[in-house]
């Protein structure tokens, strides 16, 4: 399988007034096409930065990061909100919905921005992959964590990207509700999607079939899912 | 969905704020419009006004040439007077087209009903002349000839006033004498509707004032030829001369300094507006900025998002625009009683006057009001970094 994202000594350095924050040391790591991968790693370890990097919300202060074949260091921003348009999807811990747009439009979102056309069938169709069918039309306010979070998903889903990008997609979910997403995002995997997701959850990452830890900025860890299975 | 609909449903989630600012803008637009509409009007009567006279040139007593002139033509007396040979001498002036003397006079009558007094003008006039002046001049019932006696026109607005009819007779003057009134002018328009006329000679008779005449209206054949034939008039020792044009430009001079305060005014609300529209978007900018975090992460450019905000500011000021401008029509009259009071001198008729450009003008104003002041708040919008913005500061 052919690698869709590839870090050879990645670096990222903030400036926080005169410090310099290393939020990334020299980070290698590649996730194959397909790939269902999380992250788990303490506040500070450099998990926001490296979801900036592979969102393609920001460039590498040095290092390399391919995706899907394109460098993404030295890239302008132009080129970064078109690299971000069609192969990410992100998904968010708080969701951030648009509390005054119904599923449906909130769905519809990132259409406006990409200036794609997409049928009415197709958001159906992404509301039916996420078990939305019937709440098309409820405005945030009166959906539940889990259907909100879902619309979230369908929201990252209508461009048709290549990687969903997830940050702590359950942390605002109850157990039940996140079993039925980690059920959720096992389908997207099914449909071809590589999947990278940030967690604290230690249970739902290591459901993942490779499971990076990260601790001040280095990759610390790397367990596949073969030896989970058999641990 | 588009922007636009996107920033209406985004406004919808404060609607005590955006309300709020939507009202602020209203007013500002609404005086603005008013303001605008009232100085097109205002213009447009005076001119009517003054050439309704037909007039070019007044020969007035000496004296405040100015205060004389527009109570001349507002009606009004003035205590000093020219003589028949003041009027013989300008007749006989080259170029004059047209002399005739009035004898202008104000009489106090009492309403029957309710017991008020009212100032009422009478004009005396050289009926066959004052034709000439103001050729549109029709009746209800006949024209006077000149030496007819106790007979009177009056004007419409006069007539409906005060219910008067023709064949209707009216004591005059301190002797009580019978006038008849044997037309009624259709309405003008402009001051003319409110006086009663009498043949010169009866009105200097009744009131005592033989030989006397309070202005002389002189037309000149050719209107290049007013300056030569004014300098020629001053050289009568009695005559002061007023041109029609000296007249307009110190009304319109006077006008002037009274609108500009009030544009001050409204330069200073549309300002405070301007900064509470631009705190509003700034407040909902700060509020919103992990939403924004958010929507370049989906795929937004910095430029879409700054577009969501402008899209919104323009939607307020618009808003408050059409608001304002109906508010503006809606209450002209209250405007109009209002500024009428703060003016120097007002024309007779209906000051404001709304065209549709006016109309243009003004909501165009409020887009581009909108954009100025969303340019900042949008800027600001466009330049957040979004993981940071939605985790909450640099892990």
């Amino acid at each position: 399988m052919s690698c869709i994202i590839e870090a050879r000594k990645l670096c990222k350095v903030y400036l926080r007034g005169r410090e310099e924050i290393h939020a990334l040391k020299n980070v290698d790591f590649s996730i194959e096409a397909g790939e269902f991968v999380s992250i788990i790693g303490p506040s500070g370890s450099g998990k926001t930065a490296l979801l900036n990097l592979l969102g393609c919300l920001d460039t590498p202060s040095s290092g390399s990061l391919r995706l899907n074949g394109t460098e993404i260091a030295g890239q302008k921003e132009r080129d970064l909100v078109r690299l971000r348009r069609e192969n990410i999807g992100f998904v968010f811990q708080q969701f951030y919905l648009m509390p005054t747009l119904t599923a449906r439009e909130n769905i519809e979102l990132p259409l406006l921005f990409s200036k794609k056309n997409r049928s009415a069938k197709r958001i159906d169709e992404v509301l039916q992959m996420v078990g939305l069918a019937d709440r098309g039309d409820h405005l945030p306010g009166q959906l539940s964590g889990g259907e909100m979070q879902r619309v979230a998903i369908g929201r990252a889903l209508i461009n048709d990207p290549k990687i969903v990008l997830a940050d702590e997609p359950t942390g605002n979910l109850d157990s039940a509700t996140s079993e039925m997403i980690f059920g959720l995002f096992s389908e997207l995997k099914k449909r071809g999607l590589t999947l990278v997701v940030v967690t604290h959850n230690l249970d739902l990452a290591r459901r993942a079939e490779k499971m990076y830890t990260l601790r001040d900025g280095r990759i610390v860890g790397c367990v596949e899912r073969a030896s989970l299975d058999g641990a | 969905m588009n922007f636009f609909s996107l920033a209406a449903k985004n406004l919808q989630r404060r609607k005590g704020r955006t309300m709020l600012t939507v009202l602020g803008v209203a007013i500002a637009i609404s005086v603005l419009f008013s303001l605008l509409a009232l100085n097109s009007g205002y213009e447009k009567e005076l001119n009517k006004e003054v050439n309704s006279l037909g007039v070019h040139i007044l020969a007035v007593p000496k004296g405040c040439p100015y205060e004389a002139a527009s109570l001349i033509i507002h009606g009004g007396v003035i205590p000093k007077y020219l003589s028949d040979s003041d009027y013989r001498n300008v007749s006989t002036i080259a170029d004059v087209e047209l002399a005739t003397p009035m004898l202008m006079h104000q009489f106090m009558k009492k309403d029957e009903k309710t017991g008020v007094s009212t100032p009422h003008i009478i004009y005396g006039i050289n009926m066959e002349e004052t034709r000439k002046l103001k050729p549109w001049w029709a009746v209800e019932g006949r024209f006077f000839s000149d030496n007819e006696t106790g007979v009177m026109l009056v004007g419409r607005g006069l007539a409906d006033k005060e219910n008067l009819s023709v064949g209707q007779v009216l004591p005059v003057g301190p002797k009580k004498e019978n006038f008849t009134i044997v037309g009624i002018l259709d309405r003008t328009g402009d001051q003319d509707d409110q006086f009663h006329f009498f043949p010169l000679k009866e009105a200097q008779r009744v009131f005592n004032k033989q030989g006397l005449i309070t202005t002389i209206a002189v037309r000149v054949r050719d209107v290049s030829r007013i300056a030569a034939v004014s300098q020629e008039m001053e050289l009568i020792p009695d005559i002061q001369v007023v041109t029609m044009t000296q007249i307009m430009g110190t009304i319109m001079n006077l006008a002037g300094s009274a609108r500009s305060l009030l544009l001050t005014v409204i330069a200073i609300a549309l300002i405070i507006s301007a900064f509470g529209i631009i705190n509003t978007l700034l407040m909902s900018v700060n509020e919103r900025t992990r939403e924004f975090g958010m929507m370049k992460a989906i795929g937004a450019s910095g430029l879409d998002i700054a577009r969501t905000v402008l899209a919104e500011t323009v939607f307020i000021t618009l808003l408050g625009g059409i608001l304002g401008t109906v508010a503006a029509v809606v209450g002209s009259s209250i405007i109009e009683s209002f500024v009428k009071g703060m003016l120097p001198y007002s024309p007779g008729g209906s000051l404001i006057f709304y065209s549709p450009e006016l109309v243009g003008f003004s909501l165009g104003f409020s887009i581009l009001l909108g954009l100025l002041c969303g340019i900042y708040p949008a800027f600001k919008s466009s330049r957040l970094t979004p993981m940071e913005a939605i985790r909450g500061g640099v892990e």
